[in-house]
């Protein structure tokens, strides 16, 4: 008999009774409020041994589902037995698995005795110490030795040198920590001087850039950044400290927009990386990418991808020479606990639970609700409060509002706290004088529920989330926004019928992301996941997903692969009149990147995406945007900088200032602090919306959007648009929810000002400046701070913009600027005035969140910050 | 009712109405948040002095004129103020005096 054949034959016959007993039993050990049940046999009945014996056989084995009963193994006798010499054989199972974060849990659980290696014998202990060594990496930067598992070990050989590299690894791989160590390493101790981490999200550029800062400490030898300028980039430049900025795509093309030709990049770490699939941004992370790749032939990239099946399918487009290698793993750290939750027939109140494995169930046992669950949110409500009481707890729910009432519920349910945890009270403390006053947040923290979702403020959702890992925080409600790129694991995970965004059920990979976050290693040894519900096909289409891996495709190419769908849409794109333009979040984008390509290289056949395509195709497509490009003046350089943006628009744009008889000064936004500059803003959009693209739409909120638009430049807090908005509303004698009223200003501050406004207006200002200096008005063109970057932050005066280049959160930065009376502050003299005032903070009713991250930043002492 | 003439600046209207309608015009030649040029700013200058509230919408002094956003969206003139306040004023509340 084959290792092979042995290894199935042990999982299929040879100690599947035991393996389910203890299943069984360590998966009960997870769930809350279960009725007792006398059929569920003892751990007496387990021939440990001759389990442990056939955990390491398995633990040699690469499939998952062998691994897994090796794991299972290990964990089942660690937590379940109290024979310290059974236990030990556990922990050594678990260092045969390269689990040593496993081992160190056990530990301090006191489930294992400390000094391990004292109790071995000779030879096991140098086997164990060997097995170490092996799975020890030398961090250069500091010159300490890190244990990793066999995937960190892998990306870090693999890592070294010039190659490209993709490593793609389930969600509790430990691969944010060591790509950041590396990053770390790379630019201390190697040759990089400037380095971009590449997040897709707002949310993951905030923790990255925390977690940097973090793990470099008081260091003056690199610096971090999420501002798209230039000074810090040039400071690296020309031999000071070295930077490491952390940038959405979009502020990657800022940064470019900036530099124009010094634009030079040595080391460009792409997280998330099969978000290049993306609608709408994914082309603009691809064309970051390669934007990068022509500033600097010899650019070192390094893809990052959470469970892909293709994680090579990135490297692709390197350049020519460049040699590329993947790191794949498909190794669990955790166990993860499929649990299917069917009520019990005519009992409203008992929930069979059952746990799903690869083609087979097994009964874990029958769920206790406090109250019986009518409607489908108290549904999820409930079941999460009695299966997940012990915290750690994530609740899925498909959108915002349902979010906040689920979360409501949940609140209702879980035992009162004695006390308020003070770190509690801050964060309701903020959520009050942040957002508003009856923000629904603020009492839900106060019991340990929280929500989140993708337009919160950032400082507000990293708090929720840090406090949620610390286990403050005891029920978290989410939405789509935790798989759209936040790094957020969980216990338990609890969900019915998920969406994805508005609508979709989810594919089975996104599912599995979802699903991917239960269990959190190091933190835990097993990770839950309850599907409410498997057989109602309104919540699941196609049943509870089997799992599966992210298939990663370019946006690009999926929409090139609709064919003539992109040839209608290019050849109706040459007509002015946009009003016949179908489909046009499918393929602005993507037609817009073509036609960049196109103007670059005078044929798409020559690209890299060529390669991936039909020959036919891409000669039609030729011919379709030469017919295109004859139409377009608009050099190159200019549609490159505004990607997503199609040069077409950019030349209609041109030919409408051309046509404009009216006085040419009133083409520029006005002044934000002029009477002028809310209409202005109004008749902008129009324009955009009527020669660029109609990305301000229904026409009918463009009013709204310019006043959002404003007030963001102006630099408000969130917390006083909301009252502004209440306020109007009064007055007019609108009705109004509050709750919905919130959400809304929350998602107009991120779509509009911080999405749309910076990228249309930032290229109708590009283009404007064209013209001033086609008629001779240069002494019109502002070379000041760019008005997409004006946007994205949402400042326009000095003084904000120094405390954000401090590092603060915008939040922070306006509620400081609320009390600051000159606009025209530089960072040292921001710097000062703090120093000043700092121990008045609290006094002047700063809140507590907000006084710690100033301290944070400025590194201030403790003391003078309270 | 015989028809008034008036005369804004160098212009000479025969009747309010073609005052009116020439200012209406002009007000439709411009979008929103534009700033009204130096030619059309002297007519309007003009038209708000004879405003029957003249001294009031004027005010410490006239900087220029705008168009901007009214009621029911609709557009209107606005004047600028030295101080940096700023008013709307209706054409034919000008040229009528009501």
């Amino acid at each position: 008999m084959s290792l092979v054949d042995l290894q199935s034959w042990l999982l299929r016959e040879g100690i599947r009774d035991d393996l389910d007993v203890i299943t069984r039993l360590t998966v009960r050990m997870e769930i809350d409020n279960l009725a007792a049940d006398p059929a569920i046999p003892s751990v007496a009945t387990i021939d440990w041994p001759r389990l442990l014996l056939a955990g390491s056989i398995l633990a040699r084995s690469e499939e998952r589902t062998d691994q897994e009963a090796a794991l299972r193994i290990a964990t089942a006798v660690i937590s379940l037995k109290d024979n310290q010499a059974l236990k030990d054989a556990g922990a050594v199972l678990l260092g045969k698995l390269s689990n040593f974060r496993a081992i160190a849990l056990a530990t301090d659980r006191k489930l294992l005795s400390a000094d391990l290696d004292a109790r071995l014998g000779v030879a096991l202990r140098l086997e164990a110490q060997r097995r170490e060594m092996d799975r020890s990496i030398l961090v250069q930067s500091s010159g300490t030795w890190l244990q990793v598992n066999d995937f960190q070990k892998r990306f870090w050989t693999n890592a070294a040198g010039e190659r490209w590299l993709s490593a793609s690894a389930p969600t509790a791989s430990g691969k944010t920590f060591l790509v950041l160590q590396w990053l770390i390493d790379q630019v201390i101790a190697g040759e990089t001087q400037v380095a971009v981490y590449l997040a897709p999200t707002r949310a993951l550029v905030s923790e990255i850039e925390t977690n940097l800062k973090d793990l470099l400490g008081k260091t003056e030898q690199v610096e971090v950044s999420s501002l798209p300028l230039s000074d810090k980039y040039k400071a690296a430049r020309t031999g000071g400290s070295r930077v490491i900025l952390v940038f959405t795509q979009e502020r990657l093309h800022l940064l470019a927009n900036v530099l124009g030709d010094a634009f030079l990049i040595d080391l460009l770490i792409v997280d998330e990386a099969h978000k290049i699939g993306d609608n709408q941004r994914g082309v603009i992370l691809q064309d970051a990418v390669e934007r990068a790749t022509r500033a600097n032939p010899r650019l070192k990239a390094v893809f990052i991808s959470p469970a892909t099946q293709n994680p090579e399918e990135l490297l692709t487009d390197a350049p020519l020479g460049v040699q590329t290698v993947t790191v794949d793993s498909d190794t669990t750290t955790v166990l993860q606990n499929l649990i299917v939750a069917t009520q019990v027939p005519r009992k409203s109140k008992l929930w069979n639970l059952t746990l799903r494995r690869q083609g087979s169930t097994l009964p874990i046992g029958i769920l206790q609700l406090a109250s019986t669950p009518e409607g489908l949110k108290k549904r999820l409500a409930f079941i999460a409060a009695a299966a997940g009481e012990k915290g750690g707890t994530l609740v899925y729910t498909n959108g915002a509002g349902e979010a906040e009432e689920v979360a409501d519920l949940i609140s209702q349910l879980v035992p009162k706290l004695e006390c308020i945890d003070p770190e509690l009270s801050q964060l309701a403390e903020l959520a009050r004088k942040g957002v508003h006053h009856d923000f629904r947040l603020a009492p839900l923290v106060e019991s340990g529920v929280a929500f989140h979702y993708g337009n919160m403020p950032s400082l507000i959702r990293q708090e929720i989330e840090r406090l949620f890992r610390s286990g403050k925080i005891r029920f978290l409600v989410c939405t789509s926004t935790l798989i759209e790129g936040v790094n957020l694991s969980c216990r338990t995970i609890v969900v019915r019928g998920p969406r994805k965004g508005k609508g979709h059920p989810m594919e089975p990979h996104d599912f599995w992301n979802l699903a991917g976050r239960a269990g959190r290693w190091g933190d835990e040894f097993q990770g839950n996941i309850i599907c409410i519900d498997p057989e109602d096909t309104r919540a699941w289409p196609s049943g509870v997903p089997n799992r599966a891996r992210y298939p990663i495709k370019r946006e690009s190419d999926a929409v090139l692969e609709f064919g003539n769908g992109m040839l209608d849409y290019l050849s109706k794109r040459r007509l002015s009149d946009m009003s016949s333009l179908d489909d046009m979040d499918k393929y602005e984008q993507v037609s817009a990147y073509l036609l960049a390509t196109f103007m670059r290289l005078g044929s798409i056949s020559v690209a890299g995406l060529a390669k991936r395509h039909d020959k036919g195709l891409i000669s039609k497509l030729d011919e379709a945007l030469d017919a295109l490009v004859a139409q377009i003046e608009i050099d190159v350089d200019l549609a490159a900088r505004h990607p997503g943006v199609s040069a077409i628009g950019l030349q209609r744009l041109l030919e409408a200032f051309r046509a404009y008889a009216g006085d040419v000064e009133n083409l520029l936004p006005a002044e934000v602090a002029s009477n002028d500059s809310y209409d202005r803003f109004v008749t902008i959009m129009g324009r955009i919306n009527e020669h660029l693209f109609p990305a301000f739409t229904p026409a009918g909120r463009i009013r709204l959007y310019a006043l959002i638009v404003l007030k963001w430049l102006k630099g408000f807090s969130l917390a006083k648009i909301i009252r502004d908005s209440i306020e109007w509303h009064q007055e007019a004698g609108r009705s109004f929810r509050l709750p919905e009223l919130i959400r809304g200003t929350m998602e107009l501050v991120e779509q509009i000002a911080r999405f749309k406004a910076p990228k249309y207006l930032s290229a109708y200002m590009d283009v404007l400046n064209l013209y001033l200096r086609e008629i001779g008005r240069d002494d019109l063109v502002d070379e000041g701070l760019d008005v997409g970057t004006q946007l994205e932050f949402g400042i326009s005066s000095k003084t904000l913009l120094s405390l954000m280049e401090l590092g603060l959160s915008r939040m922070s930065a306006v509620s400081l600027y609320e009390k600051i009376a000159r606009d025209d502050l530089s960072k040292e003299g921001c710097t000062a005035w703090i120093m000043e005032r700092v121990g008045q903070f609290q006094a002047m009713d700063i809140p507590t969140i907000i006084i710690r991250e100033v301290r944070d930043r400025l590194t201030l002492p403790s003391d003078l910050a309270t | 009712m015989p028809a008034k003439p008036i005369s804004l600046g160098s212009m000479h209207f025969a009747k309010r109405g073609d005052a009116v309608a020439y200012l209406k015009d002009m007000l439709h030649r411009y979008d929103v948040g534009d700033r009204v040029n130096a030619n059309d700013a002297v007519i309007l200058r003009a038209a708000l002095e004879h405003h029957p509230n003249a001294a009031k919408k004027i005010g410490c002094g006239i900087t220029d004129f705008s168009v901007r956003t009214a009621d029911f969206g609709t557009k209107c003139f606005w004047v600028n103020r030295s101080d940096g306040t700023t008013e709307k004023f209706s054409i034919t509340g000008s040229i009528h005096g009501s």
